[in-house]
């Protein structure tokens, strides 16, 4: 039960500036849709918010999609950003779990270890991951990439689950045991289920990165047929620096926003539920 | 069942959760990285497949470059930029849609969010069309409100064009860190607000008295996670944007990082540019956490 | 040298001429053929270039048939890739045996990147766009020596290749490794039918150009944009000419700051250049927008008369043909620095090819060097490529584009100093662009521009 606030200039204050802050980032995406169906010479003429003139431009839609052939490209970057996601909550899980909570001789440095990682520039492991993967024939494979991506999300998987796991209560585990339950079965059916909101926090952040990330694509694949969606729009941006094409640039940053808008609309109430839902009391 | 087995079942349950993650972990990750640092020796221009051990002088090297100290004091002016910008809105957020009541909360949540899930390359190209001096929005939108037509290079200042990347970091950044203090709001059992609304303490009290404390573990980690995303990947946006201009007057680590070893030819160079943002990350997350441990004392 | 002559006769065909130039007055998908008696038309089918490769292979070929795997890396960019896709095909077509693998997109350079160091390359690779760097490629012994080779070389069709190249090769310590497949000019754009209905004075010289920016200035419109965020494009086409004008036209002043030498960079022949610069900032001729924008944009505020000047390369044309207003029409001059009845001067950049050292089907890279550098594929680069085929195929027509007859009158005239292509060194290269920058926002002196870069320079002269 909230109280709220009961002064109401107070409230109106900050409800105008949440209202001010939501504007400015709906309108950046209606924006975008305005300016894809506009030609180059509207940007000029008129102010940057005018709307389109008639005709719309949706052709500049069409032909960014029959230009890139992005059927494919999303069934790669699906299966990529689930395997990874999957493959990377697996192994984080099991990790923070027993770093949370059991001691071990080194424990505590490999918990540093881990965390420490996220301090290092990634993109310095390039060149070497290049020669590591080809020298593995992972190049220009899909399994190649998500094993990549799935151990690159690690370090962030651990350090938010570690302090996950280490807030739930013990009781459950030593009720557990008492049942008769394996650590197995104590951390499968007990401890993964009431970790559920950090895991469901991890998997949408890991899913969004995955998602979006296109500097290792761009290196470990050059086959278009295993491109991902950043990694052809990577490439499509390349190509646009020698086109001044306002119009289909926007069009195809919509397309590229579109996707992982909808994941997260469909995905966005289990954010908000899971993370709610997170109050083990 | 004697305790030996106990022991080893439990040993054998330690093992098989540590060691797949690690061994994935050390393959993948730590031994490419490792590789790259140990190029922080080596004059190697990155294309040639001989390279040559010169010990440290790069690292000397460093201490002569003008551009590598602006990068330095760029990073952290984004640190501090987006710790204070980044912190202060989304915890302003985070008691806003939870604790005032307001009936729209459950909406602006999802809305907050949406930067959070585009992708840092569209963000960069926006944000540039906002800055642009000539169609951009923001020189059209000043222009409404003066007689001349406003004509600023927001991105072409001779000093302090770092300014200008904070708003497009912050704007990106807000809706993860509500979220989480959105969640960690949610965990203070309701019973305490209600007993501090009860004796009549005000929101604001309330806030300082029984939010701050006790979501203040979230708060240090969300500090320290900016950090340390801001040392070794804010250069993702400054490339898109400036490139590091003009005159390097944007230069962070990470650009500079990315323009020596793949723009002009020290790869060599560039790791040990890799190597000072992981050192630094290192001593600003100490730092860091002795500052904030002592707050913390004091504020529970 | 029958090259130069053809150069005469086509007059534009030698500043674009993709490849060579011998005679390729080739076309626009809509002119008439040219009327150059070397003319050979586009339609190049694989049995004629089959049999023509016969002449070729008593030199450095041989009869044997090219076999294996054959890789060629090329970067999309500008240019498109129409061209290597039917270069390729009809390549294929000749050396049906040979397994021809195409590496190519606007990424390509940093996806192949790896394959470099690891020592497996392609065979041949198309030097152009953003990560690759013939200075350094030589430098890190990537690049095969094509000196030998290049001295005796014909192209299937029997011409010396050497013979029929517009710009010669660079070379790298007296050596070559990489040949210019194209040509471009840097210079100064205008808009004709502007300057007319103003009445305004189309520049000459350095004079005339500060004289009508004036004007332009008293009109409520800006003189001079560029592009600040790529300042490559301010040095090509209004620094370097301007260090050559202020040289006495002598042009190796260049070619020693390309070699490192520290004197090159504080001759006052720098200076004089850089002052120039700062005269144009000073008299506040350069549109402020100028340092944040990057080529497209400035190129857009230029085509709607937004500013009235815009240093470029003569790619530009075709790569805004799309947004060229009506009634705009383009005028050029490869340089403005220079005194009055001085000699213009034209710096020319060129996009190379080579062979990797670590190739591992050198005779096919060879053999497709002579493919290429040919008159069939020459007139097909032209028709295929975008920029440059636009220009040459309309000079054949009598129609054509202001500006192309401008460049075609400046670059054969014996009065312009055409200064070859030159790569600076990287860090040279970037010191001196920031520098310019910094320049033009007033927030160096061009002493402290000749210090920044020299001071680079020590560094990297070692």
């Amino acid at each position: 039960m909230n109280a709220g606030l009961k002064n109401p200039v107070v409230k109106a204050i900050f409800y105008a500036f949440l209202i001010v802050w939501g504007i400015s980032v709906i309108y950046p995406l209606l924006w975008t849709l305005l300016d894809a169906l506009k030609n180059n010479e509207q940007f000029f003429r008129n102010k940057p918010w005018s709307l389109p003139e008639f005709p719309l431009l949706w052709s500049n839609f069409s032909y960014v999609w029959s230009k890139y052939n992005f059927g494919t490209y999303f069934v790669n970057s699906m299966i990529v950003t689930v395997g990874s996601t999957g493959l990377g909550l697996l192994l984080s899980a099991t990790t923070s779990y027993v770093l949370a909570r059991y001691k071990f001789r080194g424990s505590n440095s490999l918990y540093l270890l881990y965390i420490s990682s996220m301090m290092i520039p990634f993109v310095l492991a390039l060149i070497p991951l290049f020669f590591l993967m080809n020298s593995m024939h992972l190049i220009n494979t899909k399994i190649g990439l998500i094993v990549v991506y799935a151990s690159s999300v690690l370090a962030f998987g651990i350090f938010v689950l570690v302090g996950f796991f280490r807030a739930l209560p013990k009781e459950l585990e030593e009720a557990s045991i008492v049942d008769g339950a394996s650590y197995y079965g104590t951390f499968f059916r007990v401890m993964l289920p009431l970790s559920q909101p950090g895991l469901i926090t991890i998997a949408i952040v890991n899913v969004l990165n995955i998602w979006n990330e296109y500097i290792v694509g761009t290196i470990l694949v050059n086959d278009p047929t295993q491109y991902t969606l950043p990694v052809e729009i990577g490439v499509m941006q390349a190509e646009m620096q020698y086109r001044t094409e306002w119009g289909p640039l926007f069009a195809a940053l919509l397309v590229t926003i579109v996707p992982v808008l909808l994941v997260y609309i469909f995905f966005q109430r289990q954010i908000a539920n899971g993370i709610t839902a997170g109050a083990v009391k | 069942m004697n305790s030996g087995t106990a022991r080893w079942q439990r040993n054998v349950f330690i093992a098989s959760f540590i060691i797949p993650t690690l061994v994935f972990f050390v393959v993948f990750t730590i031994y490419p990285v490792l590789q790259g640092l140990y190029y922080s020796f080596y004059d190697w221009s990155g294309m040639s497949n001989k390279k040559k051990f010169i010990g440290f002088d790069n690292f000397k090297e460093m201490f002569h470059d003008p551009i590598i100290w602006r990068a330095i004091g760029n990073d952290y002016f984004l640190v501090a930029g987006k710790v204070i910008g980044i912190m202060v809105i989304a915890t302003f957020f985070a008691v806003a849609l939870t604790r005032f009541g307001f009936k729209l909360a459950g909406f602006f949540r999802s809305i907050f969010f949406i930067p959070n899930v585009i992708s840092v390359v569209v963000i960069g190209v926006l944000w540039n069309f906002i800055y642009n001096p000539q169609i951009g929005f923001l020189n059209a939108f000043l222009s409404l409100f003066t007689k001349e037509q406003v004509t600023i290079t927001w991105l072409g200042f001779t000093e302090h064009t770092i300014w200008m990347l904070l708003p497009p970091a912050i704007w990106a950044g807000i809706g993860f860190y509500m979220i989480l203090l959105i969640a960690a709001i949610q965990n203070v059992p309701a019973s305490y607000y209600e007993a501090a609304s009860i004796e009549g303490a005000s929101q604001w009290k309330q806030f300082r008295n029984i939010t701050m404390p006790l979501v203040w573990e979230q708060i240090k980690v969300s500090i320290l996670n900016i950090m340390m995303t801001t040392l070794n990947g804010s250069f993702v946006i400054v490339w898109i944007m400036t490139e590091g201009g003009p005159d390097n007057s944007t230069q962070v680590m990470g650009s500079y990082l990315y323009q020596m070893a793949f723009r002009q030819y020290h790869f060599g160079y560039g790791a040990s540019i890799g190597f000072v943002i992981l050192v630094l990350s290192l001593i600003t997350t100490i730092i860091l956490q002795r500052l904030m441990r002592h707050e913390a004392v004091e504020m529970s | 040298m029958k090259s130069n002559k053809k150069f005469t006769v086509l007059g534009i065909a030698a500043i674009v001429a993709a490849l060579s130039l011998a005679g390729c007055g080739s076309k626009n998908n809509n002119a008439s053929p040219s009327a150059s008696p070397s003319e050979s038309p586009s339609a190049s089918t694989p049995a004629a270039t089959e049999s023509a490769s016969a002449p070729a292979s008593e030199s450095t070929d041989n009869t044997v048939k090219l076999k294996g795997d054959f890789e060629i890396q090329y970067f999309v960019g500008g240019y498109g890739d129409k061209w290597w896709k039917k270069v390729i095909a009809d390549f294929k077509a000749a050396n049906p045996e040979l397994n021809v693998k195409e590496s190519g997109g606007p990424k390509i350079n940093d996806q192949m990147k790896p394959r470099w160091i690891g020592g497996t390359p392609p065979d041949f690779v198309y030097i152009d766009g953003a990560g690759l760097n013939d200075r350094q490629m030589v430098e890190d012994g990537q690049l095969e020596d094509l000196t030998d080779w290049l001295k005796d070389a014909k192209n299937i069709d029997g011409d010396l290749i050497t013979d029929i190249l517009a710009q010669p090769a660079q070379q790298f310590d007296g050596k070559v490794y990489n040949i210019p497949l194209v040509l471009n000019s840097w210079g100064v754009f205008w808009n004709k039918a502007l300057f007319k209905e103003k009445g305004w004075t189309e520049p000459t010289d350095f004079q005339s150009f500060l004289d009508v920016s004036d004007k332009i200035k008293a009109s409520g419109m800006t003189p001079f944009i560029h592009t600040g965020k790529y300042p490559y494009y301010i040095n090509g086409s209004i620094l370097y000419p301007a260090i050559v004008s202020a040289n006495n036209n002598d042009f190796t002043i260049l070619q020693d700051m390309a070699a490192n030498k520290v004197e090159a960079y504080e001759s006052p022949a720098v200076l004089a250049a850089l002052n120039k610069i700062v005269t144009l900032r000073d008299k506040g001729f350069i549109d402020k927008a100028s340092i944040q924008i990057n080529h497209t944009d400035s190129q857009m505020l230029f085509l709607q008369n937004k500013d009235a000047f815009i240093p470029n390369g003569l790619w530009l044309p075709n790569e805004m043909s799309k947004d060229i207003p009506q009634g705009f029409d383009f005028g050029f001059i490869p340089s403005v620095t220079q005194d009055a009845g001085g000699k213009v001067v034209a710096n020319t950049s060129t996009a190379t090819v080579a062979i990797a050292k670590n190739a591992k089907n050198k005779d096919a890279a060879k053999a497709f060097m002579q493919f290429i550098f040919s008159k069939a594929q020459a007139s097909q680069w032209a028709e295929l490529s975008g920029a440059p085929s636009n220009i040459k195929g309309d000079i054949s027509s009598s129609n054509a584009p202001n500006f192309v007859k401008d460049a075609a009158k400046y670059l054969t005239d014996p009065n312009t100093v055409v200064i070859p292509t030159i790569t600076y060194n990287a860090d040279v290269d970037k010191a001196m662009m920031d520098a310019t920058d910094a320049l033009t926002i007033s927030k160096i002196t061009p002493e402290e521009w000749v210090k920044r870069v020299t001071d680079v320079v020590k560094k990297v002269g070692k």
